[in-house]
Formats: C-alpha cells, sequence, structure tokens
C-alpha cells in the first residue's frame, strides 16, 4: 500500500481534501466547534477535547504498531517530525493562549466558521493575520526557530524503553486520565449546580 | 439510569479492548526487527563517492597519528603479513560476517561504532568496496574506503612521480606532501615492512611554505 498522499502530485491534494473533510466532519460531530466545549477542559467542566485526542492517539498508536507487526506498514519510513526545543516550547506556549484566548485551536476555527460561526471567522481572520506577521518578521527569529534540532527523536527511544512497553503504559495511563478527568468534572459539576 | 449504565458499559469494553491489545503486542514475539538499509538507499550510497579517501588523506592522518582514525586491512592474514599500513588492523573479507557462539558478529565492535573513522582498504578498491558494502547493508556507519587500495598507495605515497615543469601550483604542493610522506614511510622499495610504533617520527608539514626547488610557477 502506497502513500495516499504525494506532494507535488494533483491527485494528491485530492485525497487531501477529502481527509481534511473526514477530519472536520469527525472534529464537528465530537462537539469540537463549540468553543465552550473546548475551553472546558481548562476550567475542568468538560474534557472531551483532552478524551478525543487520547482515544485517537491510543487509537492510531495500537493501530500503526499492529500494522508494523504485520508487515502492512513500514514504521520506518513515516516521516517523524525533528524535535526544534527552544519552538516547541515558546510555539505551544502561544498556541496555548491562542487557544484559551480565542476558545478555539486553528483546525477547530475552520470548523466553527463553516458552520456559521462569527467569532471562529474571526479567530480565523487572525489567524491569517499572524501568519502575515510570522513570515513578515522570519528573518529576527531563523536563528532561534531552527536551534537546538534533536532530530526525529521518540519519547520510548529517549526513555530507552521498548516500543510496546510503552505503548503499553501509555495506554494505562490514558484510560487513567479518561477516570480522573470524569471525576474531576462531575465534582465541578456538582459544584456550579449548587449555586 | 439505564442510559447511563450502557453508557458505562461501553467504557469498559472499549477500556478491555485497548489494554488488551496493548497487552498482546507486549506479549507477542518480537518481530525480528531488521535493521538492514533499504535497497534503494543502498545503490544511491553506492552511486555516490562521499566513501572514499584518497591515499594522501589516508597518510595525512597516519602521520597525524589522528587517535580517531582506524585502518581495516580487508585482505587474507597472509597478504597483511607480507605487508601491511601502520597501525591497521586485519579483518579478512570472508571473515568479515563471522559470528561468536550467541550469534552476534565477532567485529560488530570494530566495524559498528560512532568513534572511529574506520577506513577499508585492499590491494586495488574492489575487495575494500564490497567490504563497505556489506558493512552498510548491516546499517554500520563511520566506514570508509581508501581509493585505489595499496596500489594507489605505492604509487602516489611511497613513490611520487614528479609533475611535469608546467604542472599548477598545487600539483606540486601534493608532489611535496607525498614525498616527505614517502620518507616517512620509508618508501622507495615496493617491498615496505609495516612501520614500527617506534619508529622516529619526521616532523612533516602538509604544505611547505616557501620558495623550495620544486617551486613551479
Amino acid at each position: 500500500m502506497g502513500p495516499l498522499f504525494n506532494a507535488g502530485e494533483p491527485w494528491g491534494l485530492v485525497t487531501a481534501l477529502v481527509i481534511g473533510i473526514a477530519f472536520g466532519y469527525i472534529l464537528e460531530s465530537a462537539g469540537f466547534s463549540s468553543s465552550r466545549k473546548l475551553a472546558g477542559i481548562f476550567y475542568g467542566y468538560d474534557f472531551v477535547v483532552l478524551q478525543v485526542f487520547f482515544t485517537a492517539a491510543i487509537t492510531a498508536a495500537l493501530g500503526l504498531v499492529f500494522f508494523d507487526y504485520f508487515g502492512w506498514l513500514d514504521l520506518s519510513a513515516i516521516w517523524v517530525n525533528r524535535f526544534y526545543v527552544g519552538s516547541t516550547i515558546v510555539g505551544g506556549a502561544i498556541m496555548g493562549l491562542g487557544f484559551i484566548i480565542g476558545g478555539f485551536c486553528p483546525g477547530t476555527s475552520a470548523c466553527a466558521a463553516a458552520i456559521g460561526k462569527i467569532d471562529a471567522m474571526l479567530f480565523l481572520g487572525g489567524f491569517i493575520i499572524g501568519v502575515i506577521i510570522f513570515d513578515a518578521f522570519y528573518p529576527l527569529y531563523e536563528g532561534f526557530y531552527k536551534a537546538d534540532n534533536l532530530g526525529p527523536v521518540k519519547i520510548y527511544e529517549s526513555l530507552g524503553m521498548d516500543r510496546e512497553v510503552f505503548l503499553l503504559i501509555f495506554v494505562v495511563f490514558a484510560i487513567f486520565a479518561f477516570w480522573a478527568t470524569a471525576v474531576i468534572q462531575k465534582k465541578v459539576s456538582e459544584k456550579s449546580n449548587k449555586y | 439510569m439505564s442510559d447511563t449504565r450502557i453508557i458505562k458499559k461501553r467504557y469498559i469494553f472499549m477500556t478491555v479492548v485497548f489494554v488488551g491489545l496493548a497487552l498482546l503486542l507486549v506479549i507477542l514475539p518480537k518481530k525480528h526487527a531488521s535493521n538492514e538499509l533499504k535497497p534503494e538507499q543502498l545503490l544511491q550510497e553506492i552511486n555516490d563517492n562521499t566513501r572514499y579517501l584518497s591515499t594522501d588523506e589516508v597518510a595525512d592522518k597516519i602521520i597525524k597519528a589522528d587517535r580517531y582514525f582506524r585502518l581495516i586491512d580487508v585482505r587474507t592474514p597472509n597478504d597483511y603479513k607480507e605487508f601491511h599500513l601502520k597501525g591497521a588492523i586485519n579483518i579478512p573479507l570472508d571473515s568479515l560476517l563471522n559470528k561468536d557462539e550467541s550469534g552476534n558478529y565477532i567485529n560488530a565492535d570494530i566495524l559498528n561504532q560512532d568513534l572511529y573513522i574506520n577506513v577499508l582498504y585492499s590491494n586495488g578498491t574492489v575487495y575494500a568496496n564490497q567490504a563497505w558494502i556489506i558493512l552498510r547493508r548491516l546499517n554500520y556507519k563511520n566506514n570508509y574506503v581508501m581509493k585505489g587500495g595499496l596500489n594507489r598507495w605505492i604509487e602516489t605515497v611511497i613513490r611520487p612521480v614528479r609533475p611535469p615543469q608546467t604542472a599548477s601550483r598545487k600539483e606540486f604542493d601534493i608532489y611535496k606532501f607525498r614525498k616527505a610522506a614517502s620518507m616517512y614511510f620509508g618508501g622507495g622499495t615496493v617491498a615496505v615492512p609495516a612501520a614500527e610504533d617506534n619508529a622516529p617520527v619526521p616532523v612533516i608539514k602538509k604544505k611547505a611554505s616557501g620558495n623550495e626547488e620544486e617551486g613551479g610557477c
């Protein structure tokens, strides 16, 4: 089975469009086009974001490792993002700040704009302005942006762990997170019901 | 009430599925993790010439006693006994993949590491290249090939030929270096014994400065 998407191939863009629409549909079905739901994770009344993403992560991880085991997929041929320490930390902080101020992350804002939410359209506008500013001043922080490249590190490799053992621990941790967030959510909603 | 019970049941079911699958992966016998290089990448590396070091570069490294530079002689032990370069280790091509009792490659410690630069050589380039291809296939790094092998070594380092008067300055520089290297390695005869480690080391500069008689321009 070849790659579904090849950069530079016209049909690759069509595949990307189909995958993108499917992604948007799933985001919308999960209720991710509501900024109240998204911001709920920060206030403790709704953890659906964490639950959906953790489920997606463990499903994908288990699927990939099984596919690799059966020889259907060559995991070593898959591109792994490079870990730029400084820009990851700063970028993550900016992203989190934007998330809590705007109530969306980039993907969900497109989703919400598509169903006609005005705040999401404004968010998308700000997002585009941000991209233009980033591009205009790029030479200023290019050095920082590209510094400390640790390469395609994987957590289990840097811990010196077996991939399968790490995956098991990750799955158990995810399930614990589901349970813990359910408890917190219950407590927070009980508290807010009191008043 | 019954709704929440169904949801709870669903969660328990999913938990069992996820943990069960992850446990299965841990229990399943390990798939032999093939670390070997893909044929396409091997072909690409064979076609680029970055694995080659010239005899001059090798001579320079030996003279400078570079600690992280190691020569590997892939010829037969008899050939090695007759003549080998200073400090070279003998790993004959046919014993490259020899294994110990527990099934590990006995030469892996020398050939698969990231501290030293290993330079393989044979009489020509062919055997050293074959050894290099096998090592790359095993995905061993830091192995190089001395281009032209010992034959080129004799031609260039041991018996350098003086370039014609019309040659460029650069060629004369190379010739000067080779002359000096030739003295260092005790050149003059083909049956050169391997220089001993404690042999007197003449001071040699790679680029002799100033106006010596060989000056070409």
